[in-house]
């Protein structure tokens, strides 16, 4: 499904400026949902730059939002007399750089490994760092860490977060769009398909999924720093989690995995369901997210985006015979 | 000296649970190619349902083995046939997330049918223990072991010597060679996730005897399983056993000498730079003989 | 006098686990002919190709490209030095179209400048797949998709392509079609290096033959005289005593 340029951008910015005035004509519940939406669907689409684009599917992506959120907030807390703004941004460099220092670190090693092994890896990685974190007193994972108020005084900081997190994925679509449409996007895609036979053709597939990696984790630990000056106070359980390793996945496969707009649509989806929806019957949650991934594989492998394309296809006159 | 003894034989004793809680997981791994993300709740289901069938019937945990191990040969049998089946043509990632989300699904249930509060089916005679020279050994662990290698015994000799045996082990080597001799490979595969589930079940029996648990341990009984498959060989109970023993001793000498809130960093470290260095395990596929 | 060989081989050789898949081969192609290789099954073909484009390192002896040595160098290197290859299994990428699968060839391959728009266009054509451009791969016929291979080796501007058996499977309409298309490409300046069962088209086709058996060169020269080499007709069909 290809939509010609000049018409994504108008619609992005459409979009964006519709759900700018979210906060306000909305109730304060539904900025909050509105917030966790947004977080989401940046996160989907910084997770599917390696997962969809790429194929290589991360069980553990909560280990950048982990690093991410705990760089920014151990720095921040040691240079406490800076104006907020500008310590947001010093969160979000360091941050972003301790994202990428881990990502480079590991890349060579991990991206050897394809397919599960790969998810298992990442796995395992996204608990060593929640470990490490919980039990290494220097983290302060089991104590907490505290962040300092960065909303401008005289905005209300959900309205503020609502925003900053609609600029951040506006930020992470961007990136992710501009990459689908380059030559590096085509290279990824093409090791999704058949990783050998592209490198056959002359694609630089190590080097291009290191890069691919790399971009990923900043962009994923990005949003965890602004997750955590949302919160305002994080332990090891606030950002290194397993449903979160889930989620990710889950955005992806239920809009459309390898897609670009399919994460947004899978983040907005199960974040309505599972909050507005489901809302209040917590107990069900587990058993939702289950039956909704048991139903995608067996029925919807290509998610929304892939059951919309099969309704358009159908709809379609027959191509011409091949000769 | 005494120290390391102890921790040693703790080790030995934790390993063979591992082992046997794990090789059903390798075993579907290695037949089925299949990641069963399922599997630890597989173990926690024979857990409770030891716990219903010892309170129901009034007999000692152990005994409920037989009974426990049925049940859920039968569950599994159908759980494969008919919904693990499907996915398993399209990728590995799409059996994976299935199985993750029946996992999801069934402890949702668990935690509303038997309540998210830790639970054991400790037998009365649990208490003692003894010695052997200077390591101290408890009866339950003990016991817990003993059937261990015992189930493990049965596992292997079933495997090698009887006609189901033989029958899973060619469909794994050579899946569309067996098609065309006349093996019903979705059969086979059914039936090789129910023992596998059998296994599991009643290593979620022996584990319960040993440990409290509640549902959410489920993931972590799954990541246990994969680690031995990892560290011992994929498709066979003497890798399992390996992978098992290695990945006890590394529990308790990382508990005993560098913290005890450091083993699963050891553990997760050992998978990832297994995964690097031979991601079949030590022992290797017991099934690529043909490969 | 003759111009300097694209391709030169020199004592080229490659043990698995001691059995020698080839065993000292030498031989030097010239630019814009078509070679085919041909000998019976086993022979060694496809892992003669296999050390040229670098997907596997030889044992012992050289290779050199466009007088460049190229032993065991990376596959994705000597795609950027100019060497593609057409599978016999074909490799294409199932999810994407035709279009796509040709244009991933002209954005990477052959590395210098590129205009992607025309050389995908150009490969298509060559291949006369044009008129199948908007379609998945996944619902093109084995004749197509082998088709689709030579396009996408095409795309990569790569001045040397070797062909794995492209007609094997093919009805003879098919096979005289990729035969065609292999002419259309040597016409553009592209040396072709195939392997190839289907003798009259082989014969027909090719400016000249290299024949191997069990892992060595046993005759190299024009079609009609390896046809009538003895030690050639040994090998394929046995001598009269061998039953």
């Amino acid at each position: 499904m290809k939509i010609s340029p000049v018409w994504a951008v108008l619609l992005m910015v459409a979009s964006a400026a519709l759900l700018a005035l979210g906060p306000l004509v909305l109730p304060p519940f539904y900025v909050r949902v509105g917030q966790l939406m947004l977080y989401s669907a940046g996160l989907a689409v910084a997770w599917t730059i390696l997962g969809g684009f790429a194929g290589y599917a991360s069980f553990g992506h909560s280990a950048f939002i982990g690093v991410g959120a705990f760089a920014a907030g151990l720095v921040e807390a040691r240079f406490s007399g800076v104006a907020p703004p500008l310590l947001l941004l010093l969160g979000l460099a360091v941050g972003g750089l301790c994202c990428a220092v881990l990502s480079a670190a590991i890349a060579y090693p991990i991206l050897r490994l394809r397919g599960t092994f790969f998810a298992i890896a990442m796995l395992g990685v996204s608990h060593v760092c929640a470990e490490l974190n919980n039990n290494v007193d220097f983290f302060e994972g089991s104590l907490g860490l505290n962040f300092p108020a960065v909303a401008p005084k005289n905005l209300e900081p959900a309205t503020f977060f609502y925003w900053l997190y609609l600029l951040a994925g506006l930020v992470v679509l961007l990136i992710a769009w501009q990459i689908r449409r380059s030559r590096f996007g085509a290279g990824l895609l093409s090791i999704r398909e058949d990783e050998d036979t592209a490198r056959m053709l002359g694609v630089p597939t190590e080097r291009y999924k290191r890069l691919a990696f790399v971009i990923s984790a900043v962009l994923t630990g990005q949003l965890g720093v602004i997750y955590a000056h949302s919160l305002g106070y994080i332990t090891t359980d606030s950002v290194y989690r397993d449903d979160t390793n889930l989620s990710l996945i889950v955005y992806s496969l239920l809009g459309g995995m390898g897609t670009l707009f399919g994460p947004v649509i899978g983040a907005f989806m199960l974040v309505f369901i599972t909050q507005v929806i489901l809302g209040r019957l917590l107990d069900f949650h587990l058993f939702a997210t289950g039956l909704l991934l048991v139903v995608l594989v067996l029925a919807a492998p290509g998610g929304v985006l892939g059951l919309v394309r099969t309704f358009l296809l159908r709809r379609r006159p027959a191509a011409a015979p091949a000769e | 000296m005494n120290l390391i003894a102890q921790t040693l034989a703790d080790g030995l004793v934790l390993g063979g649970i591992y082992a046997l809680a794990a090789v059903g997981f390798s075993l579907i791994f290695g037949v089925l190619h299949v990641i069963n993300l399922s599997h630890g709740i597989l173990v926690l289901l024979g857990a409770y349902l030891a716990l219903i069938f010892s309170q129901a019937l009034g007999i000692d945990p152990l005994l409920t083995l037989p009974l426990v191990m049925a049940v859920l040969f039968a569950v599994g049998y159908v759980y494969q046939r008919f919904l693990i089946q499907h996915a398993v043509d399209r990728s590995q990632l799409g059996s994976m997330l299935l199985t993750f989300g029946v996992a999801l699904m069934l402890q949702n249930i668990m935690i509303w049918v038997f309540s998210p509060d830790m639970k054991n089916i400790t037998p009365s005679w649990a208490f003692t223990s003894f010695h052997l020279g200077a390591v101290n050994f408890d009866a339950v662990r003990v016991s817990a072991l003993f059937a261990s290698l015992v189930l493990l015994c049965c596992l292997a000799l079933l495997l090698k010597f009887s006609p189901l045996g033989r029958v899973i082990r060619a469909t794994a080597q050579q899946t569309m060679a067996a098609r065309l001799c006349g093996v019903n490979v979705r059969h086979v595969y059914a039936l090789t996730f129910a023992v596998s589930a059998a296994f599991a079940g009643a290593a979620g029996i022996v584990i319960g005897i040993i440990l409290p648990f509640s549902p959410a341990d489920e993931a972590t009984w799954t990541l246990n399983a994969f680690v031995v498959v990892v560290l011992g060989g994929v498709g066979s109970p003497a890798g399992a056993l390996l992978g098992g023993l290695l990945l006890g001793m590394v529990s308790t000498l990382t508990a005993q000498y560098i913290g005890p809130s450091f083993p699963n960093v050891t553990m997760f470290l050992l998978l990832v730079i297994l995964l690097l260095v031979r991601p079949t395990g030590l022992l290797g596929n017991a099934f690529s003989a043909s490969r | 006098m003759s111009p300097a060989p694209i391709l030169r081989v020199d004592r080229l050789s490659k043990n698995f686990r001691g059995l020698a898949a080839i065993a000292d081969v030498s031989f030097a192609i010239e630019p814009g002919s078509i070679t085919s290789i041909i000998g019976p099954n086993g022979a060694g073909k496809s892992t003669l190709f296999n050390l040229v484009t670098g997907y596997l390192p030889p044992s012992a002896g050289e290779i050199q490209f466009q007088g460049r040595p190229i032993t065991g160098m990376a596959t994705n290197r000597i795609a950027e030095l100019g060497i593609a290859r057409a599978f016999q299994i074909a490799r294409p990428f199932r999810d994407l179209s035709v279009f796509d699968n040709v244009r991933i060839g002209a954005l990477f391959g052959k590395s210098g400048n590129r205009d992607v728009a025309a050389t995908t266009a150009r490969g298509m054509e060559l291949a006369a797949i044009a008129h199948l451009a908007d379609q998945p791969a996944s619902t093109l016929t084995v004749g197509q998709l082998r088709h689709l291979e030579v396009a996408r080796a095409i795309a990569t501007r790569a001045d040397l392509l070797l062909a794995d058996e492209p007609c094997a499977g093919l009805n003879p309409t098919e096979t005289a079609a990729m035969i065609e298309v292999l002419r259309r490409i040597r016409g553009n300046g592209v040396t072709v290096v195939l392997v190839e069962h289907d003798m009259p088209s082989v014969m027909e086709v090719s400016d000249r033959l290299l024949v191997l058996d069990a892992g060595r060169l046993i005759a190299d020269g024009s079609p009609h005289a390896v046809a009538a080499n003895p030690q050639v007709i040994a090998a394929y069909l046995g001598t009269p005593d061998a039953v």
